[in-house]
């Protein structure tokens, strides 16, 4: 892979901050895709939608502006702008104009540091979280992951998604109070910065320094991630909802894998052979040979913030073949550990993901994002030029390596929507 | 706009150079009739192939809807030099190089695409010239594509807005052949027979009936020389493909359609009639459509979500080659009653009907345009998409004229569309209604 086509550079911020600025040709376009330290992890798990509403009002209103005439601003400018919150992180994804830059930038950090949380607002945003909850009580997939969750992972994992019922009990108690103390903990603290596109290095560390060098420092500490209790076993969850035409199913098992494991490229490639796109084995036998889903993929999930995580297979089934699919599915899964790691097919596979991580990073989007994510989780520039060599270099002994570490009698499946009586 | 060619823009025998216009050059392949379209960049060392038939499911009739699409999934099962026997199928092929691989069928058209490392792009351009012409279409494929494309079916039927959606087409098109979703009825998708399949095939794959575009770091004079070999192997079509001829009936009074099911879930959505993209008040109506439901300034968002009223709003303003609707979506906050939601949502467009819009909503479209401009460069799909749609309405060069149309938009232009085409006798209302809220 040429270096031109990904000229990153690095510079260190105050507080352990690591900015990412990556010029392209695009023109006209400005992507940025950060975080600061501050999740859900950091709280007690009864407390665990404070961050996601504090995401929400971030730009509802600070000290300086009111709600519309921030977002008018933006805006005026054609500006984008989004917050989000995951484990460790508060997030924040934007795009601009070149000139409009620092005024992105400047607007974060302004509601990073000085979101107000009018009541107004908090009450309305818990009335959208209490809708949004309510409606994925009738998301098939929704339901089956939140299942899946509940079978692999121990109640004070960080991976342990508690019922949504729960979760409505926790919005309600929610007070303006609760988002003002969290926000306190969002400065620069751990700052992850991407900016990809039509600007300069120059430009974009000035504008940085400027704006994140006002902010507070915020939490700069990162809980200690405990290991899954939970003993991985067969298990099953059925959610029965009726009027569905279609039954989303999971099967996941629990690993013993983070993304520093000296097996986590081998099982990532593993995981790719097994569901990772139409070549893979289960898209193969389970939907072009037999013909029983319009599509059946592997991943792995769970490993963000250090965290150990699992191996998910989601596939969609008919109600009228569900038990038929099901068993057909794991039977594959078998066959697979048992028949399908040879040679030939990890070559391919290889190929296959050095090729697309080429043509996932044509885009300015996919390029910040995947900066970002290499900030934080704690990797060096140098892996967004070095994976496909990661890649390249994985061995079949490497994989029946990563093969071992999956307690493969131990998947357990999650699945809601119709099921018919038999 | 007269036809220019820039010192980059290569002759070659074979294709007759038609038109430049802002990086993207537009060739006719003299033997059938092809249009071919080239947008080099060396941006990325990738480069994006498409080929567009102006084929979809305005093209079906009853008993055969979703044929357009099952014959899209059949496309991908061999052709005469790239198949099993020959362990060179396109995923065998490309995908197993990294490539995107993939097709979407709609209203106007069916594609095909592949985003590939640029040394790949020879491949895919063969492999694309041989199923325009010689692809397996067999009974055998069709039964075991058959379920595949139904739970495809039955996936969107899970889906709230997917299902009201086909209703409100269902209800608001009584002749025209956008009345059916463009995946099908059920029972025409699982009874469409391969003799109807192939006619299809037959009848509309075709040099002269489609578009090949290439975007993204390649050789021009090698990539277009490449075309002309593997695409003109192809005669022209035998005949001149049937046209659509049916029109809708004019529609004489607001229509309205339910759907009950157990859920949570609650929607009200409004559909208007509006004209084809070609037409002159597209343009206000694509503002109109941002300035209702395209961003978190927009007059719905702040009228029902802001408010708590309502989880989620858009507005989509859809562009096809024959008349179509502009539809906006409410999903409904718990306890907030449709009839109550259908009253606020049609006090917003009489707002603007009587009160125009501002010009700081319009100056914030028109940057919000600009940067959709700008993101439609970002990656060779991106810029193969948006070409698409617009080789679907019949004139590619949209892809140009329109933005330029767009900045050249007035608050009055869209007070006046909104006056025309939000009227509730050209409306249809649909409300999905969950039975456990």
């Amino acid at each position: 892979m040429k270096n031109e086509f990904h000229p990153a550079q690095e510079f260190s911020m105050s507080e352990g901050g690591r900015l990412f600025v990556a010029p392209t040709r695009i023109h006209d376009i400005v992507v940025v895709k950060g975080s600061v330290l501050g999740g859900r992890n950091m709280l007690p798990k009864t407390l665990d939608i404070i961050p996601a509403l504090t995401a929400v009002l971030l730009d509802a209103g600070t000290a300086k502006k009111k709600k519309n005439a921030l977002r008018d601003a933006l805006a005026g400018k054609g500006i984008s702008l989004s917050f989000s919150s995951s484990g460790d992180r508060t997030e924040f994804s934007g795009q601009c104009f070149p000139e409009d830059l620092p005024l992105l930038l400047s607007t974060i950090t302004e509601c990073l540091g000085g979101a107000i949380f009018p009541e107004a607002e908090v009450k309305n945003a818990k009335a959208l979280a209490l809708g949004n909850l309510a409606e994925a009580k009738s998301n098939t997939r929704t339901l089956a992951g939140y299942a899946l969750s509940a079978l692999l992972y121990d109640t004070d994992h960080v991976n342990y998604a508690r019922p949504i019922e729960a979760q409505e009990k926790s919005t309600a108690t929610v007070r303006r109070a609760h988002l003002q103390d969290f926000r306190k903990k969002l400065g620069k603290g751990g700052l992850v910065l991407a900016i990809v596109g039509d600007t300069t290095v120059a430009v974009a560390r000035s504008a940085t320094e400027k704006a994140f060098g006002k902010l507070s420092v915020g939490t700069t500490t990162v809980p200690v991630k405990q290991s899954n209790k939970k003993i991985q076993k067969e298990n099953e969850r059925l959610i029965p909802i009726a009027d569905k035409a279609n039954i989303d199913v999971l099967l996941g098992v629990g690993l013993p894998l983070t993304m520093k494991h000296q097996l986590y490229h081998p099982m990532l490639v593993l995981v790719d052979m097994l569901g990772g796109g139409v070549t893979s084995h289960l898209m193969q036998t389970i939907r072009e040979r037999d013909g029983l889903t319009y599509g059946v993929y592997s991943s792995l999930g769970g490993l963000d913030a250090g965290a150990d995580g699992h191996l998910k297979i989601w596939a969609t089934f008919s109600p009228d073949a569900y038990k038929k699919s099901v068993e057909k599915l794991r039977d594959e899964i078998t066959i697979f550990f048992s028949k399908g790691l040879t040679e030939e097919a990890l070559m391919k596979r290889k190929e296959e993901m050095t090729g697309s991580y080429l043509v996932a990073l044509s885009t300015t989007q996919n390029l910040a994002h995947s900066l970002h994510a290499i900030g934080a989780n704690g990797f060096e520039l140098s892996y967004l030029t070095e994976y496909p060599n990661i890649i390249r270099a994985v061995s079949l002994a490497d994989i029946n390596a990563a093969a071992d570490l999956i307690p493969l009698n131990a998947f357990s499946l999650a699945a809601a929507g119709t099921f018919k009586k038999i | 706009m007269s036809p220019s060619n820039g010192p980059s823009v290569p002759f070659v025998t074979g294709a007759t150079f038609v038109r430049s216009l802002e990086g993207i050059h537009e060739y006719r392949l003299d033997a059938n009739g092809l249009q071919i379209l080239l947008a080099p960049d060396t941006t990325t060392p990738v480069a994006g192939l498409m080929v567009t038939y102006r084929v979809g499911s305005r093209n079906e009739a009853v008993g055969y809807t979703g044929a357009t699409h099952l014959l899209e999934h059949l496309m991908f099962k061999g052709s005469e030099n790239f198949n099993k026997a020959k362990r060179n199928t396109i995923w065998e092929l490309l995908e197993t190089k990294g490539a995107l691989v993939n097709a979407t069928t709609w209203n106007d058209r069916t594609n095909y695409y592949v985003v590939v490392p640029q040394e790949h792009l020879g491949s895919a351009i063969a492999l694309e010239a041989d199923r325009m012409r010689r692809a397996h279409i067999v009974e055998e494929d069709r039964q075991s594509e058959m379920p595949i494309v139904r739970n495809e079916f039955e996936r969107g039927e899970n889906d709230m807005t997917q299902a009201l959606d086909k209703q409100l087409w269902a209800l608001a098109y009584t002749a025209h052949p956008y009345h059916h979703p463009t995946i099908g009825w059920r029972s025409d998708i699982e009874n469409v027979s391969i003799e109807r399949l192939k006619k299809f095939y037959d009848d509309f794959y075709h040099p002269d009936n489609a578009t090949v575009s290439v975007v993204g770091s390649f050789d021009t004079e090698t990539t277009l020389a490449g075309i002309i070999k593997e695409f003109g192997a192809h005669d022209k079509a035998p005949t001149a493909s049937a046209g659509i001829y049916t029109k809708e009936p004019e529609q004489e009074g607001e229509r309205r359609a339910t759907i009950k099911r157990a859920g949570h879930s609650n929607m009200v959505a409004i559909a208007h009639k509006i004209p084809a993209a070609t037409d002159p008040d597209m343009p206000a109506l694509l503002m109109l459509a941002f300035i209702l439901g395209g961003s978190k300034t927009s007059r719905l968002y702040r009228a029902l979500i802001d408010t708590a009223l309502a989880t989620d709003v858009s507005t989509t303003c859809y562009q096809f080659r024959d008349p179509s609707l502009l539809i906006s979506y409410i999903t409904l906050a718990p306890r907030i009653r449709h009839e109550a939601m259908e009253k606020r949502l049609k006090q917003e467009f009489q707002k603007i009907i009587l009160k125009s819009v501002t010009a700081q909503e319009l100056t914030q479209a028109k940057r919000f345009l600009r940067a959709h401009v700008a993101s439609r460069r970002d990656g060779p799909y991106a810029l193969l998409e948006t070409l698409n749609e617009e080789i679907a309405t019949g004139d590619w060069m949209r892809f140009v004229t329109l933005p330029q149309a767009l900045m050249r938009v007035t608050a009055k232009e869209v007070q006046k569309a909104a006056k025309k085409y939000l009227v509730d006798d050209q409306s249809t209302v649909g409300y999905f209604i969950g039975s456990n809220a």
